[in-house]
């Protein structure tokens, strides 16, 4: 791979290294201190730090922002930009400020509709108006071009180019299965350099999915990264299993959480096995880690799964 | 208790209208006796029940467009439909409008209407119409239905008390001309 | 059809509460098709409406009136008669029929009925479902006959997203079908797959109501 823009992230992967990623929820307010406790926690064990966008469209300190109070302290962001609430103008506007903000990694998502409000435990903002003027593989053509043409969506230049590590999502699981390795390929045909998937629980499906991408030649093309989320508890999994398109929970891992004495430890072995299950799969290039309003479970894991230190390459 | 009838019995031939006539009497006496029986209390006014019964939930002997009967504090007037369906929402709702305490409708079951979904399709509309009532603050309870075939017209009545029993605690409808609430 | 809804009754009450005399005016073509402003819905919802007025203690002269179309002046004339002497009107017809009234009988006020929400297909008795969202940029021909502007809650382009269920609903709305999945399913039957590895391109929203109040001129027809 060359160099497209020289972020950590793609450093990290040029080199060959096995990256790591970890999420960032921004805070439901207004506070830095917010942003900067969890950097304090989570400093030196990610190649880079995923940061939401409004995440189940409840409204959160944006992603920009967080991003930004993220490099301040000293960590890579990448910087996750959904579809639901700004149309192409205030994208590529928020992307010509977040490049001059040194923010260079962009993760671009259609985003949650609108009646989400997290899994209706919150309020949110049903009635809200939503946008998708453009979807996420749009989204990536136009990064694309404000990186390599120096142009807008529209036809305008901009002066100087604004150069981005751009990401998308894949959920290889998700029904009509066969039409997701194609979309995939559509994604990093669009320009998507690295790829971070939907949780990934039941490693054949997934192993199988991976295999039908590599067939493809897109292992080559761009790196994927499996998300992996730490089980909290059996009810947690199996809401998961239920409720969240793409993601498959095998009932032994179930049994596991329900069966186990402590259930955190045994989340955590779980998510141990998990990464190391997918670091041996050919095609796969790290690995991304969300602990999802538990971000201190992710220190010891990283390090359990004997990826500490993160590499430092110039 | 009081009772009127539409016509004696004695006066009657045996076919046609006069066998309408002679049911009639037979219903009012079936009446006197379960008030007696129940111990019904008259009221200062009677409760009003329309019966709009399937011309097949009437036994053949008795078959007529329209008849009334009046006994107990219950005023019952029973009109006959070639099929239940042919009841709209809007004919249900001007019958209470124009001030009737409640409308029971008897409809073939299921599997017995002639015309296929035609009780199915006069029980959603008691539905539907039972939610609007409530919506605006009148007792659900003053539109029913039962699902019964063949029955004499004294068996409508029972029905029709039923009804007028189910509507009681609700007070007169609110639609009775100089009442309020 | 344009379809709607009644709005909730307590809404319709508190508009006519202060009126002596109302038109409730409904019309026989998309409302009525979709059960909600047809003359069995005026003579519904008249009744209704008296009776809970009544039981408020305002008595209320509710007139009704049903035409064949309340988006053409020579149907909305022959409502000229009844009108006078109204204080108000309801329409249960789409927004169109409202401001169609609104227009030709000021200045008695005209008030909606209905919440016009979108234009659907009956499906089958009782059911109605989105299929077209008036976006001015049909792309049907290449979605397989299926609109995923009106029928994707994200109206996705290049769909289908994450989100579709394992029973192949839409997360969004659980009744509904994904239909970038079907979309999918139809090219696969017709061996046409690849058409759909395709990118479209960001969509022109100007032809809608994105570009502007709509009002197109044809002078081949004006007389």
């Amino acid at each position: 791979m060359k160099m497209l823009v020289g972020s950590n992230l793609e450093r990290v992967l040029a080199a060959g290294h096995f990256a790591v990623t970890a999420e960032v929820g921004p805070p439901r307010g207004p506070d830095p201190g917010d942003v900067k406790k969890k950097a304090r926690i989570l400093r030196g064990v990610a190649d880079a730090y995923n940061v939401t966008d409004n995440q189940t469209a409840v409204v959160r300190m944006s992603s920009i922002a967080a991003s930004k109070i993220l490099l301040q302290e000293g960590l890579e962001p990448v910087m996750q930009m959904v579809c639901r609430d700004r149309n192409r103008i205030a994208l590529q506007s928020d992307l010509l400020g977040a490049s001059a903000l040194g923010l260079r990694n962009v993760l671009c998502l259609s985003g949650d509709h609108q009646s989400a409000g997290a899994g209706g435990k919150l309020k949110g903002h049903p009635g809200a108006k939503n946008v998708y003027d453009i979807d996420s593989i749009q989204l990536i053509a136009v990064v694309k071009g404000l990186r390599d043409q120096a142009m807008q969506e529209g036809g305008d230049s901009i002066s100087p180019a604004a150069p981005f590590f751009i990401g998308a999502a894949w959920t290889p699981l998700g029904p009509p299965e066969k039409f997701r390795t194609i979309r995939l390929a559509k994604k990093i045909n669009a320009g998507a350099n690295f790829i971070q998937t939907q949780a990934v629980y039941d490693i054949k499906r997934f192993a199988e999915a991976v295999r039908r991408a590599e067939d493809m030649g897109l292992t080559d093309r761009a790196a994927i990264l499996p998300g992996i989320i730490v089980p909290r508890s059996a009810g947690m999994l199996r809401y998961m299993n239920a409720s969240v398109p793409g993601v498959e929970v095998p009932d032994e891992i179930i049994q596991r959480m329900k069966d186990a004495s402590d259930p955190q430890e045994e989340g955590i072995k779980i998510a141990l096995e998990l990464i190391v299950a997918v670091k041996s799969l050919s095609g796969i290039k790290g690995v991304h880690l969300q602990a999802i309003e538990a971000e201190g479970l992710l220190p010891d894991l990283i390090k359990a799964a004997g990826l500490l230190p993160r590499p430092h390459v110039y | 208790m009081q009772y009127s009838v539409l016509t004696s019995s004695n006066d009657v031939p045996d076919t046609g209208p006069g066998i309408l006539a002679r049911k009639t009497v037979e219903c009012a006496l079936i009446l006197g006796q379960m008030c007696m029986v129940d111990g019904i209390k008259e009221l200062n006014q009677d409760t009003e029940v329309v019966v709009l019964y399937c011309q097949h939930g009437l036994c053949d002997e008795a078959k007529a467009s329209a008849w009334s009967e009046q006994a107990c504090g219950l005023s019952v007037r029973a009109i006959m439909m070639p099929c239940s369906s042919k009841i709209e929402v809007p004919y249900i709702l001007r019958i209470l409008e124009s001030g009737t305490d409640a409308v029971e409708i008897v409809a073939c079951p299921e599997k017995s209407c002639k015309f296929l979904v035609g009780s199915l399709r006069t029980e959603k509309r008691v539905e539907y119409v039972r939610g609007l009532l409530e919506k605006i603050g009148y007792a659900p309870e003053r539109v029913g239905i039962s699902r019964r075939l063949a029955q004499s017209p004294q068996e409508l009545i029972v029905l029709a008390k039923a009804r007028a029993d189910a509507v009681r605690p609700f007070g007169i409808n609110p639609m009775k001309k100089g009442e309020q609430q | 059809m344009i379809f709607a809804e009644w709005k909730p009754l307590d809404e319709l009450i508190d508009k006519l509460e202060p009126h002596k005399k109302v038109l409730l005016a409904g019309c026989a073509t998309c409302v009525a098709e979709c059960a909600a402003g047809g003359e069995k819905e005026t003579e519904t919802l008249a009744p209704l409406l008296r009776m809970a007025l009544k039981k408020k203690g305002h008595s209320i002269e509710i007139v009704t009136a049903t035409i064949e179309r309340q988006c053409e002046w020579e149907f909305v004339e022959e409502l000229a008669e009844k009108v006078a002497g109204v204080d108000a009107i309801m329409s249960i017809a789409c927004g169109i029929g409202v401001q169609a009234l609104a227009e030709r009988f000021d200045p008695v006020p005209v008030y909606p009925g209905v919440n016009t929400s979108a234009l659907t297909i009956r499906e089958e008795a009782g059911i109605w479902a989105a299929r077209c969202a008036a976006c001015g940029d049909c792309v049907l021909g290449e979605t397989f006959g299926y609109c995923p502007i009106a029928r994707c809650a994200k109206s996705l382009l290049n769909g289908p997203c994450g989100g579709t269920r394992k029973n192949g609903k839409c997360e969004v709305n659980e009744d509904v079908d994904c239909v970038w999945s079907l979309i999918v399913e139809r090219a696969e039957r017709r061996g046409r797959l690849e058409s759909l590895s395709i990118l479209r391109k960001p969509k022109d929203w100007s032809n809608s109501r994105h570009g502007g109040p709509k009002r197109v001129i044809r002078e081949d027809l004006r007389q």
